[in-house]
Protein backbone atom coordinates (compact mmCIF):
# COMPACT_ATOMS: atom_id res chain seq x y z
CA UNK A 1 0.00 0.00 0.00
CA UNK A 2 1.84 2.87 -1.03
CA UNK A 3 -1.18 5.31 0.29
CA UNK A 4 -1.23 6.58 4.03
CA UNK A 5 -4.11 4.86 5.32
CA UNK A 6 -3.58 5.91 8.39
CA UNK A 7 -5.21 3.70 11.53
CA UNK A 8 -7.65 1.23 10.36
CA UNK A 9 -9.78 -1.83 12.82
CA UNK A 10 -10.31 -5.57 10.96
CA UNK A 11 -14.10 -5.24 10.08
CA UNK A 12 -16.04 -8.57 11.69
CA UNK A 13 -19.36 -8.82 11.77
CA UNK A 14 -20.13 -8.28 15.32
CA UNK A 15 -18.69 -4.82 15.16
CA UNK A 16 -19.66 -4.18 12.39
CA UNK A 17 -22.24 -1.20 13.53
CA UNK A 18 -19.28 0.07 15.70
CA UNK A 19 -16.62 0.20 12.67
CA UNK A 20 -19.64 2.09 10.76
CA UNK A 21 -19.39 4.65 12.83
CA UNK A 22 -15.30 5.70 13.17
CA UNK A 23 -15.79 8.99 10.49
CA UNK A 24 -12.07 8.76 10.18
CA UNK A 25 -12.06 5.53 8.73
CA UNK A 26 -10.07 4.58 5.75
CA UNK A 27 -8.44 1.45 5.88
CA UNK A 28 -9.85 -2.09 6.74
CA UNK A 29 -9.32 -5.70 6.88
CA UNK A 30 -12.16 -8.78 6.53
CA UNK A 31 -11.15 -12.09 6.96
CA UNK A 32 -11.40 -13.32 3.16
CA UNK A 33 -12.86 -16.51 3.97
CA UNK A 34 -16.02 -15.13 5.66
CA UNK A 35 -16.56 -13.15 2.24
CA UNK A 36 -18.57 -14.94 -0.63
CA UNK A 37 -17.03 -14.64 -4.01
CA UNK A 38 -20.00 -14.15 -6.43
CA UNK A 39 -22.92 -13.76 -3.51
CA UNK A 40 -24.14 -10.51 -1.86
CA UNK A 41 -21.27 -9.08 0.38
CA UNK A 42 -22.37 -7.77 3.84
CA UNK A 43 -24.34 -4.68 3.89
CA UNK A 44 -22.06 -3.32 6.29
CA UNK A 45 -19.10 -4.28 4.29
CA UNK A 46 -20.54 -2.32 1.09
CA UNK A 47 -21.27 0.50 3.29
CA UNK A 48 -17.54 0.99 3.69
CA UNK A 49 -16.49 0.41 0.02
CA UNK A 50 -19.03 3.12 -0.61
CA UNK A 51 -17.52 5.28 1.65
CA UNK A 52 -14.10 4.93 -0.08
CA UNK A 53 -12.91 2.90 3.11
CA UNK A 54 -10.10 0.50 1.23
CA UNK A 55 -10.98 -2.98 2.70
CA UNK A 56 -7.58 -5.47 2.42
CA UNK A 57 -9.23 -9.59 2.69
CA UNK A 58 -7.01 -10.93 4.95
CA UNK A 59 -6.81 -14.84 4.26
CA UNK A 60 -6.07 -17.52 6.83
CA UNK A 61 -6.59 -20.98 5.54
CA UNK A 62 -4.36 -20.69 2.11
CA UNK A 63 -1.96 -22.74 4.12
CA UNK A 64 1.10 -21.35 2.01
CA UNK A 65 3.38 -23.38 4.48
CA UNK A 66 2.05 -26.41 3.68
CA UNK A 67 4.01 -29.25 2.31
CA UNK A 68 1.69 -29.70 -0.43
CA UNK A 69 1.01 -27.02 -2.85
CA UNK A 70 -1.47 -24.27 -1.89
CA UNK A 71 -5.29 -25.43 -3.03
CA UNK A 72 -5.86 -23.84 -6.52
CA UNK A 73 -9.58 -23.12 -5.42
CA UNK A 74 -8.96 -21.65 -2.30
CA UNK A 75 -6.29 -18.99 -4.22
CA UNK A 76 -8.96 -18.83 -6.64
CA UNK A 77 -11.24 -17.47 -4.01
CA UNK A 78 -9.03 -15.09 -2.60
CA UNK A 79 -8.71 -13.41 -6.11
CA UNK A 80 -12.11 -13.27 -6.60
CA UNK A 81 -12.64 -11.43 -3.22
CA UNK A 82 -9.55 -9.25 -3.64
CA UNK A 83 -11.74 -7.86 -7.05
CA UNK A 84 -14.66 -7.69 -5.24
CA UNK A 85 -13.86 -5.52 -3.06
CA UNK A 86 -11.49 -3.78 -5.28
CA UNK A 87 -8.29 -4.20 -3.09
CA UNK A 88 -4.76 -3.02 -3.33
CA UNK A 89 -3.50 -6.04 -2.21
CA UNK A 90 -4.58 -9.63 0.01
CA UNK A 91 -2.59 -11.10 2.75
CA UNK A 92 -2.36 -14.45 3.84
CA UNK A 93 0.08 -15.98 6.91
CA UNK A 94 3.63 -17.80 7.18
CA UNK A 95 2.08 -21.24 8.35
CA UNK A 96 0.12 -24.34 8.01
CA UNK A 97 -3.80 -25.22 8.80
CA UNK A 98 -3.30 -28.43 7.47
CA UNK A 99 -0.90 -31.55 6.42
CA UNK A 100 -1.99 -35.16 5.28
CA UNK A 101 -5.65 -33.89 4.61
CA UNK A 102 -5.94 -32.84 8.46
CA UNK A 103 -7.56 -29.74 9.38
CA UNK A 104 -5.92 -28.15 12.31
CA UNK A 105 -7.82 -25.55 13.00
CA UNK A 106 -4.85 -23.33 13.62
CA UNK A 107 -2.08 -21.28 12.20
CA UNK A 108 0.58 -23.53 12.99
CA UNK A 109 4.34 -22.50 13.04
CA UNK A 110 6.76 -23.55 9.97
CA UNK A 111 10.24 -25.12 11.22
CA UNK A 112 12.44 -22.06 10.20
CA UNK A 113 14.35 -24.27 7.81
CA UNK A 114 15.78 -23.91 4.52
CA UNK A 115 13.25 -26.63 3.38
CA UNK A 116 10.72 -24.47 4.81
CA UNK A 117 11.47 -21.55 3.45
CA UNK A 118 11.45 -23.09 -0.31
CA UNK A 119 8.09 -24.68 0.40
CA UNK A 120 6.89 -21.25 1.51
CA UNK A 121 8.55 -19.41 -1.76
CA UNK A 122 7.04 -21.65 -4.36
CA UNK A 123 3.61 -21.59 -2.41
CA UNK A 124 3.53 -18.20 -2.64
CA UNK A 125 5.12 -18.32 -6.16
CA UNK A 126 1.74 -20.49 -7.00
CA UNK A 127 -0.57 -18.02 -5.46
CA UNK A 128 0.89 -15.10 -6.74
CA UNK A 129 0.65 -16.36 -10.26
CA UNK A 130 -3.75 -16.50 -10.00
CA UNK A 131 -3.75 -13.15 -7.51
CA UNK A 132 -4.35 -10.07 -9.08
CA UNK A 133 -3.10 -7.74 -6.86
CA UNK A 134 0.55 -8.18 -4.32
CA UNK A 135 0.48 -10.45 -1.57
CA UNK A 136 1.51 -9.31 1.70
CA UNK A 137 2.83 -12.36 4.29
CA UNK A 138 2.43 -12.28 7.93
CA UNK A 139 4.48 -14.28 10.69
CA UNK A 140 2.26 -15.60 12.86
CA UNK A 141 2.81 -16.13 16.94
CA UNK A 142 4.10 -19.27 18.09
CA UNK A 143 4.60 -20.67 21.69
CA UNK A 144 7.35 -23.10 20.44
CA UNK A 145 10.22 -23.36 18.35
CA UNK A 146 10.73 -26.22 15.67
CA UNK A 147 14.28 -28.09 16.96
CA UNK A 148 15.62 -27.82 13.44
CA UNK A 149 15.26 -24.23 12.89
CA UNK A 150 18.41 -23.10 10.72
CA UNK A 151 17.74 -19.77 10.46
CA UNK A 152 16.92 -16.93 12.80
CA UNK A 153 13.19 -15.32 12.50
CA UNK A 154 14.46 -12.13 10.75
CA UNK A 155 16.65 -14.37 8.43
CA UNK A 156 13.82 -16.58 7.40
CA UNK A 157 11.43 -13.90 6.82
CA UNK A 158 13.32 -11.66 4.83
CA UNK A 159 14.36 -14.45 2.52
CA UNK A 160 11.29 -15.53 2.08
CA UNK A 161 10.59 -11.87 1.46
CA UNK A 162 13.42 -11.07 -0.66
CA UNK A 163 12.82 -14.44 -2.99
CA UNK A 164 8.52 -13.54 -3.66
CA UNK A 165 8.97 -9.67 -4.23
CA UNK A 166 5.84 -10.35 -1.28
CA UNK A 167 4.84 -7.41 1.33
CA UNK A 168 5.34 -8.15 4.79
CA UNK A 169 2.44 -7.67 7.16
CA UNK A 170 3.91 -7.28 10.36
CA UNK A 171 1.54 -8.56 13.49
CA UNK A 172 3.25 -6.14 16.11
CA UNK A 173 1.65 -8.41 18.72
CA UNK A 174 3.07 -11.39 17.38
CA UNK A 175 6.58 -9.39 17.81
CA UNK A 176 5.88 -9.02 21.45
CA UNK A 177 4.75 -12.55 21.89
CA UNK A 178 7.00 -14.65 20.02
CA UNK A 179 10.25 -12.19 22.21
CA UNK A 180 8.06 -12.19 25.38
CA UNK A 181 7.76 -16.01 25.55
CA UNK A 182 11.48 -16.88 23.95
CA UNK A 183 12.93 -13.69 26.37
CA UNK A 184 14.68 -12.15 23.41
CA UNK A 185 14.37 -8.38 22.71
CA UNK A 186 11.18 -7.36 20.33
CA UNK A 187 13.29 -4.19 19.39
CA UNK A 188 16.50 -6.57 17.84
CA UNK A 189 14.00 -8.19 16.02
CA UNK A 190 12.60 -4.98 14.37
CA UNK A 191 16.07 -3.59 13.62
CA UNK A 192 17.26 -6.91 11.41
CA UNK A 193 13.42 -6.97 9.37
CA UNK A 194 12.98 -5.02 5.93
CA UNK A 195 10.52 -2.68 7.65
CA UNK A 196 10.45 -0.95 4.58
CA UNK A 197 8.54 -3.94 3.22
CA UNK A 198 5.78 -3.49 6.08
CA UNK A 199 2.13 -3.15 4.11
CA UNK A 200 0.59 -2.92 7.27
CA UNK A 201 0.71 -3.68 10.69
CA UNK A 202 -1.73 -5.66 13.02
CA UNK A 203 -2.14 -4.22 16.25
CA UNK A 204 -3.82 -6.94 19.17
CA UNK A 205 -4.01 -7.41 22.95
CA UNK A 206 -3.27 -11.05 24.75
CA UNK A 207 -2.99 -12.63 27.96
CA UNK A 208 -0.22 -14.06 29.90
CA UNK A 209 -0.97 -17.78 31.03
CA UNK A 210 1.40 -20.01 32.75
CA UNK A 211 4.02 -17.47 31.77
CA UNK A 212 3.40 -17.62 28.38
CA UNK A 213 1.89 -14.79 26.63
CA UNK A 214 -0.86 -15.89 24.13
CA UNK A 215 -1.97 -13.75 21.15
CA UNK A 216 -5.58 -13.64 22.01
CA UNK A 217 -7.06 -10.90 19.81
CA UNK A 218 -9.86 -11.08 22.41
CA UNK A 219 -8.05 -8.54 25.10
CA UNK A 220 -7.17 -5.11 25.08
CA UNK A 221 -3.61 -3.92 23.29
CA UNK A 222 -0.93 -3.92 26.65
CA UNK A 223 0.82 -0.83 26.58
CA UNK A 224 4.09 -3.00 25.90
CA UNK A 225 2.99 -3.57 22.53
CA UNK A 226 1.51 0.29 22.04
CA UNK A 227 4.87 1.22 22.91
CA UNK A 228 6.56 -1.37 20.40
CA UNK A 229 3.93 0.42 17.76
CA UNK A 230 5.90 3.97 18.69
CA UNK A 231 9.44 2.49 18.60
CA UNK A 232 8.35 0.88 15.02
CA UNK A 233 7.31 4.37 13.84
CA UNK A 234 10.35 5.61 15.39
CA UNK A 235 12.24 3.55 12.24
CA UNK A 236 9.86 3.35 9.79
CA UNK A 237 6.69 4.17 10.04
CA UNK A 238 4.10 1.75 7.65
CA UNK A 239 1.22 3.36 5.85
CA UNK A 240 -1.36 1.46 7.60
CA UNK A 241 -1.92 0.35 11.29
CA UNK A 242 -5.38 -1.66 12.58
CA UNK A 243 -6.41 -3.20 15.64
CA UNK A 244 -7.69 -6.56 14.93
CA UNK A 245 -9.87 -7.65 17.60
CA UNK A 246 -11.63 -11.37 17.17
CA UNK A 247 -13.61 -11.98 20.08
CA UNK A 248 -14.73 -11.09 23.76
CA UNK A 249 -15.35 -7.13 22.42
CA UNK A 250 -15.55 -4.69 24.64
CA UNK A 251 -17.86 -1.76 25.02
CA UNK A 252 -17.95 0.60 22.21
CA UNK A 253 -15.97 3.42 24.42
CA UNK A 254 -13.30 1.02 24.93
CA UNK A 255 -12.33 0.19 21.50
CA UNK A 256 -12.24 4.00 20.63
CA UNK A 257 -9.71 4.40 23.37
CA UNK A 258 -7.91 1.65 22.21
CA UNK A 259 -7.99 2.85 18.16
CA UNK A 260 -6.81 6.40 19.84
CA UNK A 261 -4.19 4.95 21.95
CA UNK A 262 -2.32 3.28 18.33
CA UNK A 263 -3.40 6.43 16.42
CA UNK A 264 -1.17 8.85 19.77
CA UNK A 265 1.59 5.66 18.92
CA UNK A 266 2.02 6.01 15.71
CA UNK A 267 1.56 9.49 15.07
CA UNK A 268 -1.50 9.10 12.92
CA UNK A 269 -4.62 11.02 13.21
CA UNK A 270 -7.38 9.63 15.67
CA UNK A 271 -10.28 7.90 13.56
CA UNK A 272 -12.72 8.37 16.44
CA UNK B 1 -89.91 -28.33 -5.47
CA UNK B 2 -90.56 -25.64 -3.25
CA UNK B 3 -87.38 -22.65 -3.51
CA UNK B 4 -85.57 -22.62 0.09
CA UNK B 5 -87.43 -19.35 1.52
CA UNK B 6 -88.83 -18.61 -1.74
CA UNK B 7 -85.31 -17.28 -2.78
CA UNK B 8 -84.15 -19.97 -5.72
CA UNK B 9 -80.62 -21.17 -5.28
CA UNK B 10 -78.95 -19.40 -8.08
CA UNK B 11 -80.24 -15.78 -6.54
CA UNK B 12 -79.44 -16.75 -3.10
CA UNK B 13 -76.24 -17.45 -3.89
CA UNK B 14 -75.87 -14.24 -5.91
CA UNK B 15 -76.96 -12.10 -3.38
CA UNK B 16 -74.84 -13.97 -0.56
CA UNK B 17 -71.54 -13.83 -2.45
CA UNK B 18 -72.48 -9.92 -3.45
CA UNK B 19 -72.54 -9.32 0.20
CA UNK B 20 -69.65 -10.90 1.42
CA UNK B 21 -67.44 -8.75 -1.70
CA UNK B 22 -68.87 -5.87 -0.06
CA UNK B 23 -68.03 -6.62 3.14
CA UNK B 24 -64.62 -7.61 2.34
CA UNK B 25 -64.22 -4.67 0.31
CA UNK B 26 -65.47 -2.13 2.88
CA UNK B 27 -63.50 -3.63 5.20
CA UNK B 28 -60.29 -3.40 3.18
CA UNK B 29 -61.24 0.17 1.97
CA UNK B 30 -61.71 1.28 6.10
CA UNK B 31 -58.82 -0.89 7.30
CA UNK B 32 -56.40 1.25 4.73
CA UNK B 33 -57.60 4.66 5.46
CA UNK B 34 -57.30 4.18 9.39
CA UNK B 35 -53.77 2.30 8.65
CA UNK B 36 -52.63 4.85 6.19
CA UNK B 37 -50.92 6.81 9.03
CA UNK B 38 -48.87 9.96 8.52
CA UNK B 39 -45.27 9.48 7.23
CA UNK B 40 -42.91 10.71 10.15
CA UNK B 41 -39.63 11.30 9.03
CA UNK B 42 -38.26 11.71 12.45
CA UNK B 43 -38.91 7.88 13.18
CA UNK B 44 -35.33 7.25 13.60
CA UNK B 45 -35.64 9.21 16.37
CA UNK B 46 -37.70 6.35 17.75
CA UNK B 47 -36.53 4.50 20.80
CA UNK B 48 -35.77 1.20 21.04
CA UNK B 49 -39.28 0.42 22.94
CA UNK B 50 -41.37 2.54 20.63
CA UNK B 51 -40.14 0.70 17.74
CA UNK B 52 -40.44 -2.98 19.38
CA UNK B 53 -44.21 -1.69 19.86
CA UNK B 54 -44.84 -1.05 16.35
CA UNK B 55 -43.12 -3.98 15.33
CA UNK B 56 -44.84 -6.60 18.02
CA UNK B 57 -47.24 -5.06 20.39
CA UNK B 58 -47.23 -5.00 24.34
CA UNK B 59 -44.89 -7.90 24.46
CA UNK B 60 -42.47 -6.72 22.11
CA UNK B 61 -42.06 -3.32 24.19
CA UNK B 62 -41.61 -5.50 26.96
CA UNK B 63 -38.92 -7.62 25.75
CA UNK B 64 -36.69 -4.36 24.72
CA UNK B 65 -36.72 -3.12 27.65
CA UNK B 66 -36.06 -6.65 29.29
CA UNK B 67 -33.09 -6.44 26.86
CA UNK B 68 -31.73 -2.91 27.62
CA UNK B 69 -32.00 -3.79 31.20
CA UNK B 70 -30.32 -6.77 30.82
CA UNK B 71 -27.43 -5.01 28.85
CA UNK B 72 -27.09 -2.14 31.22
CA UNK B 73 -26.93 -5.21 34.27
CA UNK B 74 -29.96 -4.16 36.23
CA UNK B 75 -31.87 -7.54 36.03
CA UNK B 76 -31.41 -10.99 36.43
CA UNK B 77 -33.55 -14.06 37.08
CA UNK B 78 -34.55 -15.88 40.39
CA UNK B 79 -36.02 -18.65 41.17
CA UNK B 80 -39.25 -19.89 39.41
CA UNK B 81 -38.60 -18.28 36.23
CA UNK B 82 -39.05 -14.55 38.55
CA UNK B 83 -37.24 -11.25 37.82
CA UNK B 84 -34.83 -9.78 40.11
CA UNK B 85 -33.01 -6.86 40.17
CA UNK B 86 -29.05 -6.50 39.86
CA UNK B 87 -28.45 -3.15 40.17
CA UNK B 88 -30.24 0.52 40.40
CA UNK B 89 -31.66 2.16 37.86
CA UNK B 90 -29.55 5.32 36.96
CA UNK B 91 -31.05 8.70 35.26
CA UNK B 92 -32.61 8.70 32.02
CA UNK B 93 -34.38 5.73 31.52
CA UNK B 94 -37.94 5.11 30.08
CA UNK B 95 -40.53 5.09 32.34
CA UNK B 96 -41.20 1.13 30.65
CA UNK B 97 -37.96 0.64 31.98
CA UNK B 98 -38.56 2.05 35.46
CA UNK B 99 -41.55 0.39 35.82
CA UNK B 100 -40.16 -2.54 34.63
CA UNK B 101 -37.06 -2.79 37.21
CA UNK B 102 -39.49 -1.68 40.15
CA UNK B 103 -41.63 -5.07 39.08
CA UNK B 104 -38.04 -6.95 39.24
CA UNK B 105 -38.12 -5.92 42.82
CA UNK B 106 -40.78 -7.58 43.50
CA UNK B 107 -39.88 -10.81 41.94
CA UNK B 108 -42.52 -10.60 39.15
CA UNK B 109 -42.48 -13.30 36.43
CA UNK B 110 -41.93 -12.29 32.48
CA UNK B 111 -45.18 -13.46 31.49
CA UNK B 112 -47.03 -11.04 34.07
CA UNK B 113 -45.27 -7.98 33.53
CA UNK B 114 -48.44 -7.07 31.18
CA UNK B 115 -50.76 -7.68 33.59
CA UNK B 116 -48.49 -4.96 36.33
CA UNK B 117 -50.16 -1.59 36.83
CA UNK B 118 -47.43 0.23 36.46
CA UNK B 119 -45.81 -1.37 33.62
CA UNK B 120 -49.34 -1.05 32.09
CA UNK B 121 -49.63 2.74 32.20
CA UNK B 122 -45.82 3.05 30.71
CA UNK B 123 -46.95 0.99 27.72
CA UNK B 124 -50.20 2.94 27.56
CA UNK B 125 -48.04 6.14 27.27
CA UNK B 126 -46.23 4.53 24.67
CA UNK B 127 -48.93 3.17 22.61
CA UNK B 128 -50.25 7.17 23.16
CA UNK B 129 -47.49 8.80 21.89
CA UNK B 130 -47.35 6.75 19.35
CA UNK B 131 -51.02 7.37 17.81
CA UNK B 132 -50.25 11.12 18.33
CA UNK B 133 -47.35 10.83 15.49
CA UNK B 134 -49.67 8.66 13.32
CA UNK B 135 -47.46 5.49 13.44
CA UNK B 136 -49.80 3.10 15.37
CA UNK B 137 -53.66 3.73 15.29
CA UNK B 138 -56.12 4.14 18.06
CA UNK B 139 -57.78 1.85 19.92
CA UNK B 140 -61.21 2.93 18.60
CA UNK B 141 -60.30 2.58 15.16
CA UNK B 142 -59.43 -0.84 16.22
CA UNK B 143 -62.73 -1.42 17.57
CA UNK B 144 -64.51 0.38 14.49
CA UNK B 145 -62.50 -2.01 12.46
CA UNK B 146 -63.43 -4.66 14.56
CA UNK B 147 -66.86 -4.35 13.92
CA UNK B 148 -66.60 -5.41 10.23
CA UNK B 149 -66.56 -8.44 12.10
CA UNK B 150 -70.13 -8.49 13.04
CA UNK B 151 -71.10 -7.96 9.68
CA UNK B 152 -69.28 -10.99 8.34
CA UNK B 153 -70.57 -12.98 11.29
CA UNK B 154 -74.26 -12.68 10.51
CA UNK B 155 -73.33 -13.76 7.06
CA UNK B 156 -72.03 -16.58 8.05
CA UNK B 157 -75.31 -17.17 10.48
CA UNK B 158 -77.01 -16.83 7.97
CA UNK B 159 -75.56 -18.41 5.58
CA UNK B 160 -75.33 -21.83 7.51
CA UNK B 161 -79.25 -21.79 8.64
CA UNK B 162 -79.73 -21.88 4.56
CA UNK B 163 -77.53 -24.34 4.37
CA UNK B 164 -79.37 -26.46 6.83
CA UNK B 165 -82.82 -24.97 4.97
CA UNK B 166 -81.47 -26.27 2.08
CA UNK B 167 -80.64 -29.93 3.10
CA UNK B 168 -83.72 -30.54 4.31
CA UNK B 169 -85.18 -29.47 1.39
CA UNK B 170 -82.60 -31.80 -0.86
CA UNK B 171 -81.29 -29.08 -2.65
CA UNK B 172 -77.32 -28.66 -3.79
CA UNK B 173 -75.20 -26.86 -1.24
CA UNK B 174 -71.70 -26.91 -2.46
CA UNK B 175 -71.38 -23.95 -3.75
CA UNK B 176 -73.01 -22.10 -0.40
CA UNK B 177 -70.50 -24.06 1.49
CA UNK B 178 -67.52 -22.83 -0.88
CA UNK B 179 -69.23 -19.34 -0.11
CA UNK B 180 -69.29 -19.96 3.66
CA UNK B 181 -65.60 -21.14 3.58
CA UNK B 182 -64.46 -17.82 2.47
CA UNK B 183 -66.68 -16.12 4.36
CA UNK B 184 -65.28 -17.69 7.25
CA UNK B 185 -61.45 -16.79 6.00
CA UNK B 186 -62.54 -13.30 5.98
CA UNK B 187 -63.91 -13.76 9.23
CA UNK B 188 -60.64 -15.00 10.80
CA UNK B 189 -58.46 -12.24 9.18
CA UNK B 190 -60.67 -8.95 10.39
CA UNK B 191 -61.05 -10.67 14.25
CA UNK B 192 -57.92 -11.89 14.67
CA UNK B 193 -55.90 -8.84 13.43
CA UNK B 194 -54.43 -7.07 16.11
CA UNK B 195 -51.44 -5.19 14.16
CA UNK B 196 -51.66 -1.59 15.82
CA UNK B 197 -48.43 -0.19 12.97
CA UNK B 198 -49.44 2.18 10.28
CA UNK B 199 -48.67 1.46 6.91
CA UNK B 200 -46.37 4.78 7.31
CA UNK B 201 -44.74 2.89 10.75
CA UNK B 202 -44.55 -0.23 8.52
CA UNK B 203 -42.20 1.59 5.79
CA UNK B 204 -40.24 3.11 8.57
CA UNK B 205 -39.31 0.25 9.90
CA UNK B 206 -38.38 -1.56 7.19
CA UNK B 207 -35.59 2.01 6.61
CA UNK B 208 -34.64 1.15 10.39
CA UNK B 209 -33.43 -2.44 10.13
CA UNK B 210 -31.60 -1.74 6.70
CA UNK B 211 -30.21 1.00 9.16
CA UNK B 212 -29.57 -1.18 12.06
CA UNK B 213 -28.45 -4.41 10.35
CA UNK B 214 -25.56 -5.25 12.09
CA UNK B 215 -28.29 -5.56 15.09
CA UNK B 216 -29.22 -8.48 13.33
CA UNK B 217 -29.11 -11.84 15.25
CA UNK B 218 -27.13 -13.45 12.26
CA UNK B 219 -24.42 -11.44 12.91
CA UNK B 220 -23.88 -12.74 16.12
CA UNK B 221 -23.62 -8.57 17.26
CA UNK B 222 -21.54 -7.77 20.15
CA UNK B 223 -23.74 -6.58 22.31
CA UNK B 224 -21.19 -5.67 25.14
CA UNK B 225 -19.97 -3.14 22.28
CA UNK B 226 -23.45 -1.67 21.00
CA UNK B 227 -24.08 -0.91 24.83
CA UNK B 228 -27.82 -1.13 26.51
CA UNK B 229 -29.41 0.90 23.42
CA UNK B 230 -28.42 -0.93 21.38
CA UNK B 231 -29.17 -4.38 21.95
CA UNK B 232 -32.66 -3.09 23.07
CA UNK B 233 -33.06 -1.67 19.42
CA UNK B 234 -32.11 -5.23 18.23
CA UNK B 235 -34.62 -7.06 19.94
CA UNK B 236 -37.32 -4.22 18.69
CA UNK B 237 -36.25 -4.61 15.32
CA UNK B 238 -35.22 -8.53 14.88
CA UNK B 239 -37.56 -9.87 17.79
CA UNK B 240 -36.51 -12.30 20.84
CA UNK B 241 -34.19 -13.92 19.12
CA UNK B 242 -32.08 -10.98 19.77
CA UNK B 243 -32.36 -11.57 23.66
CA UNK B 244 -31.25 -15.58 23.29
CA UNK B 245 -28.46 -14.35 20.87
CA UNK B 246 -27.51 -11.68 23.66
CA UNK B 247 -28.31 -13.88 26.75
CA UNK B 248 -29.39 -17.41 26.00
CA UNK B 249 -29.27 -18.05 29.56
CA UNK B 250 -31.13 -15.02 31.10
CA UNK B 251 -34.19 -15.28 27.50
CA UNK B 252 -34.29 -19.08 29.32
CA UNK B 253 -35.06 -18.34 32.49
CA UNK B 254 -37.12 -15.64 32.14
CA UNK B 255 -39.00 -17.45 29.87
CA UNK B 256 -38.48 -15.08 26.79
CA UNK B 257 -41.15 -16.00 23.64
CA UNK B 258 -38.69 -16.92 21.21
CA UNK B 259 -40.93 -16.60 18.36
CA UNK B 260 -41.90 -12.96 19.02
CA UNK B 261 -41.94 -10.71 16.02
CA UNK B 262 -38.94 -13.22 15.05
CA UNK B 263 -38.85 -11.62 11.51
CA UNK B 264 -40.48 -8.47 12.49
CA UNK B 265 -43.29 -8.13 9.90
CA UNK B 266 -46.59 -8.43 11.75
CA UNK B 267 -47.50 -7.35 15.49
CA UNK B 268 -48.64 -9.95 17.95
CA UNK B 269 -51.19 -10.06 19.79
CA UNK B 270 -50.84 -8.70 23.51
CA UNK B 271 -52.69 -9.64 26.25
CA UNK B 272 -54.94 -5.81 26.04
CA UNK B 273 -55.85 -5.92 22.53
CA UNK B 274 -57.63 -9.73 23.14
CA UNK B 275 -59.24 -8.52 26.09
CA UNK B 276 -60.11 -5.71 23.85
CA UNK B 277 -61.13 -7.67 20.99
CA UNK B 278 -62.77 -10.36 22.85
CA UNK B 279 -65.30 -7.78 24.27
CA UNK B 280 -65.88 -5.46 21.14
CA UNK B 281 -66.90 -8.17 18.51
CA UNK B 282 -69.21 -9.18 20.61
CA UNK B 283 -70.97 -12.62 21.06
CA UNK B 284 -73.19 -11.76 18.11
CA UNK B 285 -70.15 -12.77 15.69
CA UNK B 286 -69.34 -15.40 17.46
CA UNK B 287 -72.14 -17.25 16.21
CA UNK B 288 -70.11 -19.35 13.54
CA UNK B 289 -68.07 -20.59 16.58
CA UNK B 290 -64.86 -21.87 15.49
CA UNK B 291 -64.38 -18.86 13.75
CA UNK B 292 -64.01 -16.75 16.75
CA UNK B 293 -61.83 -18.01 19.52
CA UNK B 294 -61.55 -14.49 20.58
CA UNK B 295 -58.58 -16.26 23.56
CA UNK B 296 -57.43 -18.15 20.87
CA UNK B 297 -54.33 -15.66 19.32
CA UNK B 298 -54.32 -14.81 22.85
CA UNK B 299 -51.63 -17.98 23.69
CA UNK B 300 -49.45 -15.68 25.03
Amino acid sequence: MADQYGVGIGWRPEIDGFVAELPGLRFAEVVAESVHAHGDLPAGLSRLLDRGVTVIPHGVRLSLGGAEPVDPERVRHLAAVAGRLNAPLVSEHIAFVRAGGIEAGHLLPLPRSREAVDAVVANVKRAQAELPVPIALEPIAALFDWPDDELTEADFLTEILDRTGAGLLLDIANVYANARNRGDDPLELLDKLPLDRVAYVHVAGGDEHDGLYHDTHTHATPQPVLDLVAELCRRHRPPALMLERDGDYPPAAELRTELDAIAAASGYPAIT
Amino acid sequence: MQDTWGIPGPVFIRLYVVALVVLAVGYFIHRRSRFRGKADPLIGNLGPQQVAFLNGGDRLAIYAALGGLRAAGLIGTGPQHTLVQTGPLAAGVTPLDAAIHNAAGRQIRTRDLGHDQWVRSALDQLREGLERRGLAISRSDLRALKLWSVGVGTLLVIGVLRAIAGSQNNKPIGLLALAMFFTLIVLVVISKSSRTSTIAAQKGMSELRTRHSHLSPQQSPAYATYGATGAAMGVALFGAASLYSMDPAFAAEAEIQRAAAAGGSGGDSTSYSCSSSSSDSGSSSCGGGSSCGGGGGCGG
